[in-house]
């Protein structure tokens, strides 16, 4: 072996070893996370089976949650709709030489799927980063320590009230993204290609089944958990000042969204297998 | 009585305390000083709960709250009020709101007699009127006195300061120091005050004690301090950058 490949050992070496001491320090960091969500949850939900529910603040939640992400919700899922039946008008013009089944893919796609994944990453914007400032900001100007100092679990005074506001109000958000997202799409058929309203309406709920709105309810419950576990876990965890607070909000938002779109997959697979379609 | 045992604390490779003993007696107001990053405020937070120590133990009443049950923890921190070096005000609360958490988690006082104790504590650290500000339209020296307010509401047999004077113009420091001593002779609260303020210190402890490096090097009466002939105490009260305590002298220039 020569000196220059003796050299290049080592180093390859070295950088293994580097890259695996990194590698396990983000799995270590990840599991590190797991762990304190999962003792979060089980405060939180120990926290609502004892009937330790903050009401005012749970109610102020969700007037936050709720009441203030219905205009972007209207916005998001009325031009969601709008778009998708132009797509499918589109498409089934070039095929057929007229607009078919444009309220049965628009209302389908929406109750199933957009609804509540574009709802839940619309929420995991801006209530989940709301949260997570929030929380994070009390972490590092000791506010969070001062409950403690005064008596006052902060799961129980932070958490729960999010917990339930998301809970509650996600799939609330979703139902009205669904049903704004079909008309968006409606407005579009009747205004572009004169379809009659009724012909839409038909289209859309001939293939419509009860199941069909449940498979998207039950995911937009799922979603609300990821949204706020991850955003209270984010915040309990913040350090490092203002520029912490605003590392931590950026990997609230980022993580929720990645967890939603995948959480997204393997709950389809669970609902398409139970026949919850 | 507080007793601290042997605590040590350690954070990744970073001995912050390395077996500190510490002993304050009903009634007095102990002050540890010490340089920045000697530790002070970790083990102000390890006393009063907020950081579990590694190994030792703290005796609140001869409770060890390093080990004892969640509720015996939750009576022993009744028992403790803590000023935050930012005052730790709630942002979503008015003053009143602030002086009032305490009163409510802590104590079974009726709404009626909460108003009264707020009012009362409020008029005594010298703020009036100014129940129904947020704590962003206060300032600094106010912020404090609001902080110091909700400690002391619910009528804490301890109180645990960490740096009171910091950021604070000398005074509304003396002010402040004033409070402290007042709360003593009229509530008979024992005190522990973690503070780089020497001129404070001196006016307010019964006894000083110095942290550095994680250990306590140094415990006497003000009079002591003044005299001492350790060189670590020596060149802290004096404010010197020469002597044992290492401190970069370049500010990072060196690096470069």
């Amino acid at each position: 072996m020569t000196k220059k490949n003796i050299i290049q050992s080592i180093q390859l070496r070295l950088f293994s070893r580097k890259m695996d001491k990194v590698f396990f320090g983000k799995l270590v960091s990840f599991l590190e996370g797991l762990g304190q969500a999962t003792i979060m949850i089980a405060e939180t939900i120990v926290c609502i089976f004892r009937g330790h529910i903050p009401i005012k603040s749970t109610v102020s939640q969700m007037v936050e949650v709720g009441w203030r992400s219905t205009p972007i919700i209207i916005l998001a899922s009325f031009f969601t709709g709008m778009v998708l039946a132009l797509q499918v008008g589109s498409a089934t013009t070039n095929l057929f030489n007229e607009p078919v089944y444009v309220g049965t893919v628009t209302g389908f796609s929406l109750v199933i799927e957009l609804g509540p994944v574009l709802t839940a990453i619309v929420v995991a914007g801006r209530v989940g980063a709301a949260i997570t400032a929030q929380i994070g900001t009390m972490k590092v100007t000791e506010q969070i320590d001062a409950l403690y100092t005064l008596g006052t679990n902060p799961i129980k005074f932070l958490a729960v009230s999010r917990f339930l506001a998301c809970f509650f109000m996600l799939p609330i958000l979703t139902v009205i993204a669904n049903i704004i997202g079909i008309y968006g799409g409606m407005f579009l058929t009747t205004s572009l290609w004169d379809v009659p309203s009724s012909i839409y309406w038909s289209e859309v709920l001939d293939f419509m089944t009860v199941r069909t709105f449940i498979h998207g309810f039950i995911k937009s419950f799922f979603f609300a958990l990821i949204i706020v576990i991850v955003a209270c876990q984010k915040g309990f965890n913040t350090k490092n000042g203002a520029e912490g607070v605003g590392r931590a909000t950026t990997s609230s938002v980022m993580s929720s969204m990645v967890f939603i779109l995948i959480s997204d997959y393997f709950l389809t697979s669970l609902l398409v297998a139970l026949k919850i379609k | 009585m507080i007793k601290v045992e042997n605590v040590h604390k350690q954070f990744g490779a970073k001995n912050v305390l390395c077996g500190v003993d510490l002993e304050v007696r009903d009634g007095e107001t102990l002050v540890i000083i010490g340089a920045s990053g000697a530790g002070k405020s970790i083990l102000l937070k390890t006393i009063v709960g907020l950081i579990k120590p590694d190994m030792g133990s703290v005796k609140i009443d001869d409770v060890d709250i390093t080990k004892c049950s969640s509720l015996d923890l939750h009576k022993a921190q009744k028992k403790i009020g803590y000023v935050f070096q930012e005052a730790a005000l709630f942002d979503s609360f008015n003053v009143f709101e602030n002086v009032a958490f305490g009163l409510k988690n802590l104590t079974s006082l009726n709404e009626k007699e909460i108003n009264q104790r707020v009012v009362q504590c409020l008029a005594m650290v010298g703020l009036e009127k100014i129940e129904h500000l947020k704590p962003s339209e206060l300032s600094g020296g106010m912020k404090k006195r609001v902080g110091l307010a909700r400690a002391v509401a619910y009528q804490p047999r301890y109180v645990l300061y960490d740096e009171p004077t910091a950021g604070l113009d000398p005074i509304m420091s003396d002010i402040i120091n004033n409070l402290m001593i007042n709360l003593r002779k009229y509530l008979q609260v024992t005190s522990i005050v973690v503070t780089h303020d020497i001129k404070s210190a001196y006016k307010i402890a019964d006894r000083i004690t110095m942290l550095c490096k994680g250990e306590m090097i140094f415990n006497g009466t003000p009079e002591e301090t003044k005299h001492t002939k350790n060189e670590y105490v020596r060149q802290f009260v004096e404010g010197s950058s020469c002597g044992p305590i290492n401190v970069d002298k370049t500010f990072g220039m060196g690096r470069i």
